[in-house]
């Protein structure tokens, strides 16, 4: 009797089919600049970026129920720590003003390289502050929207909020951030005197976008994945198992942010710019539509969808400007007729195909 | 004989209106304590207060010594209270296997729950108490599917799992026919060997059989306390409560 019943239910953490996909997709793509143009290795790494930020948002929304506007300014906070490396380390001589100080600083009238922002001339720092401060500002936040026990509709009208704060704050402080602008022009990315050409950033990209989808499907694989799955469906049941859920809410929040913050640097060397248009709810709803059409909780799903839309928005937007439109229409026939989305209405019926209609005996040892 | 769970003059308000008027409670150890009393008597409310899902608005709590009134439910339930509530609380979108696992006795923090790994030891743990709550052939099934009194058993589960001192029940045979009461009832007293039990009933016949000792809350108050025999023999219980069960019955 025990015998049989030993791999119950279990998620296993090894390998499935699942994981032989992904692994011949990363080595399709590893080979992928050999085969595609210029454009399109650029283009695809964008993408593969937006699947990391897409991700990272199924990691709180689709996992654990909370519905965020604000990874967008993760994504951006993250962007401007990189941008400001980038400007700062531009040559002399592609400096509009020959000297060390940024162009749009010197436009508003500052003298000096301000204190906060000098430091971020070096890379390690650059890149610290790419994961940190995204991460630091997101635990700030939960630790007040989690611990005062802010839930629903109501943390998501406070992501919104600060998605708005955020961008008019930006645009206000022309002297340091560029403005409305943004910071434009910035170098080619280059790490301690290297040159990092166009296919060596992707596969970089590459590899970090592998990296956030197998350690995050890692992570909901155990208990902690477990955890917030009952903390999506009831929060308040698990406390009463003595799980404090306002640390695992920040946990969760904070990670996903972070990712999104590199996410978000990595994307500065491609689009040579950052701007508050990357702050604005009008994105931060781009990466929540990316999740809800890919499949919540199915990680590959949000991925996917990233680089699908992503490539389809790239074609609409030469034939089309009412590109927006179309992904409106498209979100409202997802949320009307598959509320699962793409992947995890796949999933489904995957699932459904496997298990005989006709019994309803749990699936015992399958595997 | 000290007492493992005292709760001393606890008053709960709601917006105004007083759920529990001044309660005391002493429950010593490896005690099985009932609660019984009509509709809206304050019993749940009682449960609630000591958990900490009721604030409590006057009065205290102590287990084992230690005053926890209004402390963080998380943190009760790490010192060794658990509850099952009165409506099963249990996770529907999740499988029975993954309930129980969730209420495992064991740390709660973070970085514990993302490096620990399904042990052999502890999978028999949870083989175990599926055995013990009938529902071993439903390991891998999602919740959401098993009837009412199926997932009274799943909570009673975690609350095994849990391996609290002190088990709080509330009404755990609702919903169960004849067979499956009696069925309950010789699970609470096998947990009732090594745990402290309090339990709010309405089925007499399973007061019968489990109870040592019996409480009956009315209007917020306590009316009475007493041996299953006291309490039946007890004429103002049997004004408010038992008799009006009878007229119940006949009807
Ligand atoms: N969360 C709450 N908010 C407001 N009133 C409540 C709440 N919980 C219980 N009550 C009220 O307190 C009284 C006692 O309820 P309860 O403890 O559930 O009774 P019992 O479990 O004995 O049937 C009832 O009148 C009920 O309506
Ligand atoms: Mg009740």
């Amino acid at each position: 009797m025990a015998q049989s019943t030993i791999g119950i239910a279990t998620r296993s953490r090894t390998p499935t089919r699942l994981g032989i996909v992904t692994a011949i997709s990363f080595l399709v793509m590893v080979i992928l600049p050999f085969v595609v143009g210029e454009f399109q290795v650029s283009l695809l790494s964008k993408l593969l970026l937006f699947g990391a930020l897409a991700i990272s948002l199924d990691l709180v929304w689709g996992f654990t129920g909370i519905l965020s506007f604000a990874h967008g300014v993760f994504f951006t906070l993250g962007g401007y720590a990189m941008a400001y490396y980038l400007k700062l380390n531009l040559s002399a001589e592609n400096n509009t003003y020959g000297g060390s100080l940024p162009d749009f600083m010197v436009w508003n009238g500052l003298t000096e390289l301000p204190w906060f922002i000098a430091p971020l001339k070096y890379f390690p720092i650059a890149a610290i502050a790419m994961v940190l401060i995204p991460a630091a500002f997101a635990f700030l936040i939960g630790w007040f929207i989690f611990r005062s026990k802010v839930s629903g509709v109501y943390i998501t009208i406070i992501t919104l909020a600060i998605s708005s704060a955020l961008t008019t704050f930006f645009i206000s402080q022309q002297a340091y951030t560029g403005g409305t602008n943004g910071i434009t022009d910035v170098s080619k990315l280059s790490i301690f005197g290297i040159n990092i050409p166009p296919n060596g950033l992707y596969w970089i990209i590459l590899l970090f976008t592998t990296f956030v989808l197998v350690g995050s499907w890692w992570l909901t694989q155990s208990n902690f994945g477990l955890i917030l799955r009952s903390i999506k469906e009831n929060e308040n049941r698990i406390s009463y198992l003595g799980y404090d859920v306002a640390s695992f809410k920040i946990f969760i929040w904070t990670l996903s942010a972070g990712i999104a913050g590199i996410a978000g640097g990595l994307f500065v060397p491609l689009n040579r710019f950052i701007s508050p248009v990357y702050l604005a709810v009008a994105f931060g709803t781009q990466v929540v539509i990316w999740v809800a059409i890919g499949g919540r909780g199915t990680l590959i799903g949000p991925l996917v969808a990233a680089i699908l839309l992503g490539q389809i928005q790239n074609s609409a937007e030469r034939v089309t400007q009412d590109w927006q439109l179309v992904v409106g229409v498209l979100l409202l026939i997802v949320v009307l007729f598959i509320p699962d989305g793409l992947v995890g209405t796949v999933q489904k019926l995957f699932m459904k195909k496997q298990q005989p209609a006709s019994t309803k005996q749990p699936v015992i040892d399958h595997n | 004989m000290e007492s493992i769970l005292s709760v001393k003059n606890l008053q709960v308000v709601f917006s105004g209106f007083k759920a529990l008027k001044g309660v005391d409670l002493e429950v010593g150890d490896r005690e099985i304590v009932t609660i019984i009393g009509p509709n809206g008597a304050g019993k749940s409310t009682l449960l609630d207060a000591i958990v900490s899902k009721s604030p409590v608005a006057a009065g205290n709590v102590y287990f084992q010594g230690k005053d926890i009134t209004n402390k963080n439910p998380y943190d009760i339930a790490r010192m060794g209270i658990g509850r099952k509530f009165q409506n099963p609380n249990v996770y529907n979108e999740l499988t029975v296997f993954e309930n129980i696992l969730l209420a495992l006795k064991g740390t709660h923090g973070i970085l514990n729950s993302i490096t620990t790994k399904l042990t052999k030891t502890k999978k028999d743990k949870i083989i175990d108490v599926l055995d013990r709550i009938g529902l071993l052939g439903d390991a891998a099934t999602i919740v959401s599917s098993l009837s009412h009194g199926q997932k009274q058993w799943v909570e009673i589960g975690m609350v095994i799992a849990q391996d609290p001192s002190v088990v709080l029940l509330d009404e755990p045979t609702a919903g169960m026919t004849p067979e499956e009461t009696h069925a309950t009832g010789e699970i609470i007293k096998t947990l009732a060997r090594n745990h402290t039990v309090v339990a709010i009933e309405h089925d007499m016949d399973f007061v019968k059989q489990i109870a040592e000792r019996i409480i009956v809350l009315h209007q917020g108050a306590k009316l009475a306390e007493g041996s299953v025999d006291e309490i039946q023999s007890n004429p103002k219980v049997i004004e408010v409560y038992l008799g009006r069960e009878k007229i119940n019955d006949a009807a």
